[in-house]
């Protein structure tokens, strides 16, 4: 995507609020809160495609990073008192730290047996957040999590506690996500991921450790997972155990694998198309989920490389990825 | 001093010994072959001097320092570059960005300056893609830079391997088979390339089968069967060599 083009489409983005205000006054609030789940949905999609698409691992753990994140705010906002920012950073952090350790062991198994043993962990993590009923309430869920406050403490404080403040928000959020993503699979560092995903032996020959690139693209989508988790326990104001079941891990697998995976645009459009579908859907409620599988086995059939193998190619796309 | 120096080298797979006390060295400068008939132990000696398989007895030493057992990765770093015999590419990225991978990380940065993308970062790569574009040129693929490497024939990946091994300007370059399943004006191709890089000085260890190409370019040959050394010496004492005759053809 060009600059202007990038620029284009943010600007776009930022003013949305207003333009479905305009366009339908009535369904504001719907709609802007469905395009809030489609940005929380694109920057998780995103972290996820860090492992899946460039260093060609198939982790099923996210939801488990996700919800170590959404937890870490939700508990440490409702009993210990935690500022937003605070426990964003928490999230962000534990999630992240939980990711390099588990990863250590994950990352001994290889390609089918990696994923199984990252499906195993994903469990684990959900059946400790629906039985550790001390600390995270199991199924009554962690409620009454408290709107997003930004600010320095004993200076002026902004809490986001409208919708279109709460969408604006998450717009920032996938826009360092986007930052970030570009900045690790573009150049050398992309390269080096690149180069793990293709062919691991001769990677090793190129003087590339694949162990230490797989562990660097594993903990940065588990920490950013984590923030996202928090972005989310916040705005729905409440986290339950069912909220990083397997659901979760397919939802990003149709995002990553039928918008493109390895590719920024692929996702974002994935996110938008799987997030707002089933929602426009919902005007055919008997047939819903019939057309929704419908249209995905028609996707995988035509175009096996995902959306992003039909959109245009970009003038000069090679040199910028 | 030698620069690469392999003592008692032991390889062992379930019982079968595919290295059997293996001894020689290579001195910097030196073009020495290692060949063999089938199943002799010429890979898996590769394979342990470079760090993919751990050997079950001897050492090896690099530079007098001793690397037995030392990760590929940390071999490739200490200016030790590798072919495979099978050949082997990063199939999605360009022909130069293959290129391009193989010196990067000969200048290992810090996280963050990657990220970040710093003006010595850039300079340094801007550097790297002159030269790749030179080796590129070398082996007479400048056409395809931009091409998926998986887009390229099976001849033009061997070359672009060769050129990628280069890029670093190894200390030590470890040739696997590289005139194995290529046309005969290819092989020529090679022969010149490998006898090029011998002119310039660099240290080369050939592991091959054509023995045209062989006897034509080496000053050394190293020759193994059953997984032991069983001659050494230049290529004219190795033609008449009986041991080396019977391994090849036969009592």
């Amino acid at each position: 995507m060009g600059r202007w083009t990038g620029v284009g489409l943010g600007g776009v983005a930022v003013v949305t609020p207003w333009l479905v205000a305009a366009v339908a006054p009535g369904q504001q609030r719907y709609i802007v809160h469905v395009l809030i789940f489609t940005i929380l949905f694109a920057a998780l999609a995103l972290s996820y495609d860090l492992v899946v698409g460039h260093v060609g691992s198939l982790s099923l753990a996210h939801p488990a990073f996700f919800g170590v994140g959404a937890y870490t705010a939700g508990i440490l906002s409702t009993r210990a008192g935690w500022p937003f920012v605070a426990d964003l950073l928490a999230a962000v952090i534990l999630a992240g730290t939980v990711a390099a350790l588990v990863g250590v062991p994950l990352f001994r198994l290889v390609e089918h047996s990696f994923a199984v043993g990252t499906l195993g962990f994903a469990l684990v993590a959900w059946i400790i957040a629906t039985n550790w009923v001390e600390v995270t309430r199991g199924p009554l869920c962690i409620t009454g999590i408290p709107k997003p406050t930004l600010g320095l403490p004993g200076g002026p404080t902004l809490t986001i506690s409208t919708l279109p403040a709460y969408y604006w928000l998450a717009l920032g959020a996938l826009a360092a996500v986007m930052a970030l993503y570009r900045g690790l699979t573009t150049f050398r560092l992309g390269r080096a991921f690149h180069a793990v995903r293709d062919n691991e032996p001769l990677a090793a020959a190129a003087g590339i450790d694949p162990l230490k690139y797989r562990m660097l693209a594993f903990t940065v989508a588990g920490a950013l997972a984590g923030g996202v988790g928090a972005l989310y326990a916040h705005y729905l104001s409440v986290i339950c155990p069912e909220e990083m079941t397997v659901a979760l891990t397919v939802n990003l697998l149709v995002i990553v694998f039928l918008g493109g995976v390895g590719s920024l645009r692929g996702v974002l459009v994935g996110a938008a198309l799987f997030t707002a579908l089933p929602e426009i859907l919902r005007l055919a409620p008997t047939w819903r989920l019939v057309i929704y599988g419908g249209l995905l086995l028609v996707i995988v059939i035509r175009s096996p490389g995902g959306i992003e193998a039909l959109l245009p190619r970009p003038a000069g796309a090679r040199s910028g990825r | 001093m030698p620069l690469l120096e392999v003592r008692g080298l032991v390889k062992r797979f379930l019982g079968v010994t595919a290295l059997d006390g293996v001894d020689f060295s290579i001195e910097p400068g030196e073009l020495v072959s290692l060949i063999g008939p089938n199943g002799s132990g010429k890979t898996t000696l590769f394979n342990c001097v470079t760090g993919y398989l751990a050997p079950d007895g001897g050492r090896v030493l690099f530079r007098t320092r001793d690397v037995t057992r030392a990760a590929p990765h940390r071999m490739a770093r200490l200016g030790l570059s590798r072919t495979f015999q099978q050949v082997s590419v990063f199939g999605r990225l360009t022909a130069l960005e293959n290129l391009l991978v193989f010196l990067q990380q000969h200048q290992e940065e810090r996280l963050v300056a990657r990220l970040l993308r710093t003006p010595r970062l850039r300079r340094l790569e801007g550097q790297a893609v002159e030269r790749a574009r030179m080796l590129l040129d070398l082996v007479g693929l400048s056409a395809r830079a931009a091409a998926p490497a998986a887009s390229l024939s099976y001849g033009q990946r061997k070359l672009l391997a060769f050129a990628a091994a280069l890029m670093p300007d190894p200390e030590l370059l470890l040739l696997d088979e590289p005139a194995a399943a290529v046309n005969p004006t290819m092989i020529n191709q090679m022969k010149d390339h490998i006898l090029a890089l011998h002119r310039q000085g660099k240290t080369v260890l050939l592991v091959e089968h054509n023995m045209d190409v062989v006897m034509d370019i080496s000053r050394r040959i190293v020759v193994l069967d059953h997984g032991q050394k069983i001659a050494e010496g230049p290529p004219e004492v190795i033609r008449r060599d009986p041991r080396v005759i019977e391994a090849y053809f036969g009592r």
